[in-house]
């Protein structure tokens, strides 16, 4: 196996798969990206067994092959090297690596490919074209609702719900909830996959740039092809809630005011709160929202007041500010709509005005108070 | 003079006592306060019941044996707390600083006050003033530190005071036996008789360094207390840590329903308290003591809360990986620590508002009516 290939356009292909590879991982071969050079395309794979990373990159090939590669050492050495071509010689009787700079020659053992886990068979059965942008939008809302309480597996992943021209987003630890709708697609069937968190945040990462990407998925695997690149996740198959059931649509109490605002005052009163529970008091009425908090361990208190538009009963509600201020910090500027009842019942907040083409909901629980 | 002066002040036999002025024809005989089934142990007796030998903590059984004609009851924890909120209010209203440190002891600072009043006579006044007002016998101790007035509040009873001047302190201590010392315990002094040491005075003079070696660090702090040194200092007010509820069977058990029920119950008591109090738990512990008095615990670190269903899942949980042995229970309990001030966050899937309405509703009778007046159905037993 012989190939030329510039060093940056090699890097930066590379550290795309770079993010499957675990720094400890179960199988010593799973530290190795897998180079497969069929005629002028080389396609480098990398796998932590959850998910698999596939990029193809543009070569001048001379001879076919494959090897298995160590990540750390290749990424160090292109990473030290100044743009230039670079000349890649594969003994593959041996598996060494010869490559060939301006300045001089290196050299590294490799794998043997065939110990390199096998990429699992892409079925089709299911698929869907979605813009890249609205795919990274989706994905970073809903990844902050999503939990990390490995006891509750379900909620550590974002359920993807698609329905003939609606697709869906929810990512939920049962304290606040994150609902995307995009409403700009068109299939003809209904399903739902639930992706794990560290899969998506890979994905959210090289979503750089405005492009078609295609999602094909079975029960066990979603796929996520564009650009030369193909991502490969394991799907949870632990059950999520039924989460619409939970979202109450008839809170009698409606708060409008401005998110920044809103946020800015949280981040003050917050620093009050005691620093295990977090929680901070609103009390509402006709025309002003008082946001207060006290830590009592050490006598800490702080109270401010916000101007706001508010109809309904007036009521004391209390979070986790922590909670809040994650979910309300994905919020659009401008104004919000807070619509409640009291502590027994989830609280609602949704932009004043969606922006076009999309739907966002934030769902946030109270705490117990009012004794 | 006092540089440093601490009154301590003790009430006598405070079960005897309250359960006396609620039935004067107690007056005079003896009374044992404590558990009434075969496992029950002394928690008070009256002097009239110790001249036969009974002391508390004594297995109730044997009480008996030595004093059959003495009136066993039962004991009322709400009534003797009310009392003793009534002798510490009086207590507050004079005292510069206090210190609860039980149901029926004060610690006092009273450095400075010397030189307007004379300590020892503002004591006794306040003395006097607690036995007026409540009508309870309370005993006090004056001197330089916690110890040595803990100490001369036992040498003082029963109804008196004592008054160790600056300086005599050790004077005081030496004659005395060393079982007299606050911390040493059966087994301490049992190893001490060993050692020939049965007077403070002894104990005072042996070197720091045998002691550590006999008794380890603990060596160091019984020297300290054989020669009068004590500087705790008086904590007015102390946080909570942790709040717990143990039971011991009438007989040894198998019933793990009923088990079971019973840490419900706990759990749920245990609950309202942290509600009404407004906090919340982070770490729960479950002991299992078993026949053998073989005895294990187990805890977990959970996210804060004071939510009864959250927490009953967590002790059966505990509980189901705590019990293996397959032997008959004796004892049970459960801890809550790890305890801050707040309310409980809600979860959007398991609690409905229906179940939180109805916890609400619980404790609004609770409040009312006592712990007692509604209950969970498995948790009536």
């Amino acid at each position: 196996m012989r190939f030329k290939v510039s060093s940056s356009d090699l890097y930066k292909k590379l550290q795309v798969g770079l993010g499957a590879i675990d720094s400890n991982p179960v199988q010593p071969i799973l530290e190795d990206f897998l180079f497969v050079l069929k005629g002028n395309t080389l396609t480098t794979t990398s796998s932590n067994l959850d998910t698999t990373i596939r990029v193809e990159t543009e070569v001048q090939g001379e001879t076919d092959g494959e090897i298995a590669l160590p990540a750390k050492l290749l990424l160090e050495i292109l990473k030290a090297l100044p743009d230039q071509p670079l000349n890649f010689e594969i003994d593959e009787e041996n598996n060494w690596l010869e490559v060939t700079s301006a300045f001089g020659k290196y050299r590294m053992a490799g794998d043997d490919p065939i110990d390199f886990p096998a990429l699992p068979e892409i079925e089709q059965e299911h698929t869907l074209t979605i813009n890249s942008k609205i795919l990274s939008k989706a994905i970073g809302y809903t990844i902050i609702g999503t939990s990390d309480d490995e006891l509750k597996p379900g909620l550590t992943g974002v359920l993807c719900l698609i329905d003939f021209n609606k697709l869906t987003f929810v990512g939920t630890d049962a304290h606040k909830l994150v609902k995307y709708t995009y409403p700009g697609i068109d299939v003809d069937y209904t399903k739902s996959f639930l992706t794990p968190k560290k899969s998506l945040h890979l994905i959210k990462n090289v979503l750089h740039g405005d492009f078609d990407v295609r999602i094909y998925f079975n029960d066990k695997m979603v796929f996520f092809e564009f650009e030369n690149t193909l991502f490969i996740s394991k799907l949870l198959n632990d059950p999520f809630p039924n989460y619409n059931a939970f979202i109450p649509v008839d809170n009698p109490n409606t708060l409008y005011i401005d998110k920044k605002d809103l946020l800015n005052s949280l981040k003050r009163i917050s620093i009050f709160a005691s620093k295990s529970t977090n929680q901070v008091t609103f009390n509402l009425d006709e025309s002003s929202l008082t946001i207060s908090s006290q830590d009592l361990d050490f006598s800490n208190e702080a109270t401010e007041q916000l101007p706001c538009t508010y109809e309904g009963e007036p009521v004391t509600i209390g979070f986790n500010s922590k909670f809040f201020m994650e979910v309300l910090s994905i919020m659009y500027p401008g104004n919000i709509r807070m619509e409640l009842l009291d502590y027994t019942k989830p609280c609602i907040i949704l932009p004043e005005e969606q922006e076009e083409g999309e739907h966002l909901l934030l769902l946030i629980m109270p705490v117990v108070m009012g004794y | 003079m006092f540089e440093r002066a601490i009154l301590h002040m003790d009430l006598d036999t405070f079960f005897v006592s309250v359960e006396r002025l609620k039935n004067s024809s107690f007056e005079g005989k003896p009374l044992i306060i404590g558990g009434l089934n075969s496992r029950g142990v002394v928690a008070s007796c009256s002097y009239e019941a110790r001249r036969f030998g009974v002391h508390s903590a004594m297995p109730m059984k044997m009480a008996l044996r030595l004093c059959p004609q003495a009136t066993v009851l039962r004991g009322d924890m709400d009534s003797y707390t009310l009392y003793s909120n009534m002798v510490t209010e009086v207590i507050a209203e004079d005292a510069p600083v206090y210190e609860k440190a039980s149901i029926d002891e004060f610690y006092l600072d009273l450095s400075g006050m010397d030189r307007y009043f004379g300590c020892f006579k503002w004591s006794s006044e306040l003395r006097q003033k607690v036995i007026r007002e409540t009508g309870l016998p309370i005993s006090m101790g004056l001197s330089v530190n916690k110890l040595v007035s803990k100490i001369g509040t036992g040498e003082a009873k029963p109804n008196g005071g004592k008054e160790i001047p600056n300086g005599t302190e050790k004077c005081f201590l030496a004659p005395l036996s060393t079982a007299k010392i606050p911390g040493i315990g059966k087994e301490t002094y049992k190893k001490l008789s060993f050692m020939g040491v049965r007077k403070i005075e002894t104990l005072s003079r042996i070197p720091v360094r045998l002691l550590e070696r006999e008794f380890g660090q603990n060596g160091k702090v019984l020297w300290e207390k054989a020669n009068a040194i004590d500087m705790t200092p008086i904590v007015p007010y102390r946080e909570q840590k942790s709040i717990s509820k143990e039971r011991t069977f009438m007989e040894d058990s198998l019933d793990l329903r009923m088990i079971r029920d019973v840490l419900s119950g706990m759990a749920d008591s245990l609950a309202y308290e942290l509600r009404s109090k407004k906090k919340l738990t982070s770490v729960i512990t479950v002991k299992i003591r078993y026949a053998d008095f073989n005895t294990y615990t187990k805890q977990k670190k959970i996210a804060y809360t004071s939510n009864d269903r959250v927490l009953h899942a967590y002790i059966k949980e505990l509980f189901d990986s705590l019990y293996e042995r397959r032997q008959l229970i004796r004892l049970i309990g459960v801890k809550f620590s790890g305890l801050v001030s707040g309310y409980f966050q809600m979860d959007l899937f398991e609690d409905t508002m229906k179940d939180i309405r109805l916890l609400q509703q619980m404790d609004r009778i609770r409040n009312r009516f006592g712990y007692n007046a509604v209950k969970r159905a498995n948790t009536l037993l």
